[in-house]
């Protein structure tokens, strides 16, 4: 079981306490009264518009915006609508999704069925990471309890609403937390993105219209709609409301989960929460949203952490995995571990990236190796350019930002590679 | 609506994709060039290769062409620079891992991989580790094989199996640039289109075990036709050198055949060039052997024959039993033959088999539809007659009257006076003929066929036969001549016939050889 984050707000307030994940515990603290409120006090199209109002912009990476999402689902009820939770959190760096699944599971079922009336679904698919056993468990124990007391099934609350959702398990492909390779994924097929159009609004899950979000996201709804968007909008910056929840990792004093406002200090996240460096260490660099986000460097941390300002610094806020390297760390190491991953994940559909991953994880290995030459770094460069933005989905993008970044402020490491012909780190970590 | 192409405005349907709209107009690759791979116009969007990119107006980044939908007033542009530079990178990253084996791949030649790295690739490559290698010369079944290096991976083989014969044998294994294409374990890809993926494969991955190593294809001319295996009239092109037909590959009909052909069509080629062809006219002697004659002692003796029945039993006891494999010119030559003479003992036999709902028809000829637009009605009629002695002189074309149902037909064959025997393949028909004169196959002559549908299409001579051999049409013409039949004066002339036959036949209205246009049309009142 996940521990409870080091610091807390609205989301994880009561993630410390072992009763908030059953049926009880929740409804002890307040919990399906923002659901009950919605249903018996609110239109589908009031709901949708307060969550607009709000500002809520998914957790899931991307950061669109929640309630402009919702408003994409057709308003006929010619077909069954669905909503798909997104429990794959298969970014390298993010394990908040965990801690909510874990810890406040009726937190992000409340969500489920506040965003189904909203969108006039009749089905939620949570599509849990494989890996994720133990959540998966406690997510199918809160489902248990929500139909065996009216909170889910044919008749939600009473209302008539009706709602069901169903946990399926990935099998382990990063790829499958991306929107439409999960859809692919859930219908039974090979996770491989979908080409848009059509979006998932039009054609998601098995041929209907769907909505797919966040476990994250979901968690906040019942809190927008409990406490108003004015409330929602106190924290965080005036263009991303709301906390998130940084997982910190990486070689800090204290890694672990801070559910902090959007626009919170990378500096003061990685140092006054999550402690610094460890003794005698000094930080490098510090990824800030996950592995496919570019690094920033030690340089760079006093930007907050909220996308309209990341990307000032050509990064973005991703799924809020803070990972921290420190000066024992070779950079061209990290590239070599980033490459591989991406390499291995790809999903092989397009040119760009099939091809494109192998061979910059082929010429990265050439560098640690001390056989690179010079033309190899701007190969890289090249390399990257030809494959960001050409693509399906944005893999091939979450593949070639880590490796520009890392280019962008460590070049000298790969410099020093390059002409030494050997790592300049002796004690640089394993692959 | 209307939208724009490198400043040409084109007028296009709603609803459809920038390939899809310009394929429709007829201008994709043939005045606006998108190369592409992963695409193709029968198969769903795949949209993975990437090089179809271009760039729309207003659109920051630059948009598939396959996948991105057609809008009023679009402006699109397909040789900006960022477009030229992206196919440039699709193309590198495409060569990466590819084996550059052109010298011994079969597809050389009518590669596109070839032709877009002659037209975006670099000159030299960027790479210094080893290329991937991978299996080569996997056998995928029956047809096709396969060769896994060369593969670009635009899966249109994988869509092909399941999307038009419902298959489904192909599948990508693995993932990112370990992928591979694959059939399933004891699953070998065997249906009955499974050569149309040689067709589509962009690339020398896929190749027919058939025509693999046969010819280079720069040799080869491709000659329109039409495929005779079935009534579905499948338009081709015969690859012809060395004046021999190498390989059908399927010529795009979107009314006919789409751009596909079936393995037992496809194959059909070799009965143009089979050792089995009937080579040399023949007379049976007295003792029943057929003896080898010149062609012109074949017809006179023909005609000879067919005289005295005429003057013993009565130019009603003439009869005519034509083919599905003759053209429409050569069943109007009949049709003419039995006026001038005075009979109506005439029909047509046709091989049945298995038929589908995609291409194959159960009607194993090419124009008994032709054979009903002129009148002929179907063979038995005319087998009973002749089993019940009205007929002695009896013209037969082919030999698929030995087939079921007309098998029990041959003691009615057996009993005539004489038998006059046109045909382009041996069969047993010939050591109970009397006379037997070579014919042309439909890759031999000029006529047209009349598919199932009722749709007039063209075929010309390919190749020439190694031997003497004539057309059924002018070997009756012959014969009609020898008889001093009236409206055969002239020497035989298919255009003529082929003039004649629209004039006279209104079903055939406008539809003489020459005016006939290249993807066919139909006769009047089929409807199309």
């Amino acid at each position: 079981m996940q521990k409870a984050p080091f610091v807390t707000s609205y989301l994880t307030e009561h993630a410390g306490d072992d009763a908030f994940a059953t049926l009880a515990g929740y409804r002890a603290r307040g919990g399906w009264e923002a659901a009950r409120k919605a249903l018996t006090q609110m239109s589908p199209d009031d709901v949708v518009n307060l969550v607009k109002d709000a500002g809520l912009q998914g957790r899931g990476g991307a950061g669109f915006g929640t309630g402009m999402k919702w408003s994409f689902m057709p308003k006929a009820a010619d077909k069954p609508k669905y909503l798909v939770c997104n429990a794959d959190e298969s970014e390298p760096g993010s394990f908040k999704d965990r801690l909510l699944l874990e810890r406040a599971p009726h937190q992000m079922l409340e969500g489920i069925v506040i965003g189904a009336w909203a969108t006039g679904a009749s089905k939620t698919f949570v599509y849990v990471r494989g890996e994720y056993a133990q959540p998966a468990d406690v997510l199918q124990r809160a489902i248990d309890e929500c139909y065996a007391e009216g909170l889910l099934g044919s008749d939600v609350m009473g209302t008539g609403f009706a709602h069901d959702v169903v946990v399926t398990r990935g099998a382990g492909a990063y790829i499958c937390g991306e929107e439409t390779g999960l859809l692919e994924s859930l219908e039974g097929k090979k996770g491989q993105p979908r080409k848009k159009p059509p979006f998932p609004a039009q054609y998601g899950a098995f041929g209907m219209p769907t909505t797919v979000n966040n476990v994250e996201t979901f968690s906040h709804v019942p809190h927008i709609v409990k406490n108003g968007p004015a409330w929602f909008k106190g924290f965080g910056t005036e263009k991303s409301p709301g906390t998130t929840i940084f997982g910190v990792s990486g070689l800090v004093q204290r890694p672990g989960l801070y559910e902090l406002p959007l626009g919170t200090r990378l500096d003061e996240i990685v140092f006054q929460h999550a402690g610094g460096p460890l003794p005698g260490r000094k930080v490098r660099g510090v990824i800030p949203g996950g592995m496919s986000m570019p690094i920033l460097p030690v340089s760079q941390l006093d930007v907050p952490m909220a996308n309209e300002f990341l990307r000032e610094r050509k990064t973005m806020l991703g799924t809020g995995g803070v990972m921290v390297i420190d000066d024992s760390v070779c950079m061209v190491r990290v590239a070599c571990v980033v490459t591989y991953f991406f390499r291995d994940e790809s999903c092989g559909q397009c040119t760009q990236c099939r091809e494109g991953t192998g061979w910059l994880h082929k010429i990265v290995q050439r560098i640690e190796r001390g056989a690179g030459s010079r033309e190899d770094i701007d190969i890289l460069l090249d390399v990257c350019g030809k494959m960001e933005g050409q693509t399906i989905c944005a893999f091939a993008d979450a593949a070639a930002w880590p490796v520009q970044g890392l280019l962008r402020h460590f070049r000298e490491d790969f410099e020093a590679h390059v002409e030494h012909g050997k790592c300049p780190f002796p004690q640089s970590f394993e692959l | 609506m209307k939208i724009s192409v490198d400043g040409v405005e084109y007028e296009v349907a709603e609803g459809r994709t920038i390939l899809q709209a310009l394929d429709d107009v007829g201008v994709l690759m043939n005045g606006v060039d998108i190369p592409h791979y992963c695409w193709h116009p029968k198969l769903s969007i795949d949209g993975s290769c990437r090089l179809c990119q271009v760039e729309v107006e207003g659109v920051p980044k630059l948009q598939i062409a396959c996948n991105t939908p057609v809008a009023e007033g679009m402006k699109i542009h397909t040789q900006s620079e960022r477009v030229q530079s992206a196919r440039e990178g699709v193309m590198e990253l495409l060569l990466l891992n590819h084996p550059l084996d052109c010298p011994i791949c079969d597809q050389a030649g009518e590669c596109k991989l070839q032709d877009y790295a002659f037209e975006y690739g670099q000159q030299h490559a960027r790479t210094q580790e080893p290329r991937r290698a991978a299996k080569k010369r996997v056998d995928l079944g029956p047809t096709i094989v396969f060769d896994q290096e060369r593969c670009i991976l635009c899966r249109r083989c994988v869509r092909f199996c399941r999307e038009v014969p419902g298959t489904g044998e192909l599948s990508v294994f693995s993932r990112g640039d370990r992928s591979v294409i694959e059939t399933f374990p004891g699953q070998p890809l065997a249906n009955d289109y499974s050569m149309n993926v040689a067709d589509i494969c962009p690339v020398g991955a896929l190749t027919t075990k058939d025509f693999r190593f046969k010819i280079r294809v720069w040799f080869l001319e491709d000659v329109p036709g039409v495929c005779t295996g079935c009534a579905n009239g499948c338009n081709v092109y015969l690859g012809v050198a060395n004046n021999r037909v190498y390989r059908y590959v399927p010529r795009r009909n979107d009314a006919v055949n789409q751009t596909w052909l079936c393995d037992p069509g496809r194959l059909s080629y070799k009965r143009i060039g089979a050792d089995d062809r009937i080579d040399h006219a023949a007379l049976q002697n007295a003792d029943g052997i057929p003896v080898a004659v010149p062609l012109e002692e074949a017809i006179a003796a023909a005609a000879e024959r067919i005289r005295n029945v005429v003057a013993t039993k009565g130019a009603g006891a003439v009869g005519l039993l034509v083919s599905p494999h003759a053209t429409n010119e050569d069943l109007f030559v009949a049709r003419r033959f039995l006026d001038a003479i005075g009979s109506t003992q005439a029909g047509f036999a046709v091989v049945r088999g298995r038929g589908d709902d995609l291409l194959i028809k159960e009607e194993k000829a090419p124009n008994a539809s032709g054979a009903r637009a002129l009148g002929f009605e179907d063979a038995a009629g005319l087998l009973s007659r002749t089993r019940g002695g009205a007929v002695e002189a009896l013209v037969v074309m082919g030999h698929d009257v030995l087939a079921a149902p007309y098998a029990e037909s041959r003691d009615a064959l057996e009993r005539v006076d004489t038998l006059v025997l046109l045909d382009t393949h041996r069969s047993p028909l010939e050591s109970i003929a009397h006379v037997v004169v070579p014919v042309r196959h439909a890759a031999e002559k000029e006529g047209t066929l009349t598919n199932f549908a009722g749709r007039v299409q063209r075929v010309q001579p390919a190749v020439e036969p190694p031997f003497e051999a004539l057309s059924e049409g002018e070997a009756l013409w012959q014969i009609a001549q020898a008889l001093g039949l009236p409206g055969f004066d002239d020497p035989y002339d298919v255009r003529a016939v082929s003039k004649a036959l629209a004039q006279s036949v209104p079903a055939f209205a406008g539809l003489d050889l020459d005016s006939v246009p290249p993807d066919g049309a139909p006769l009047a009142g089929a409807g199309d």
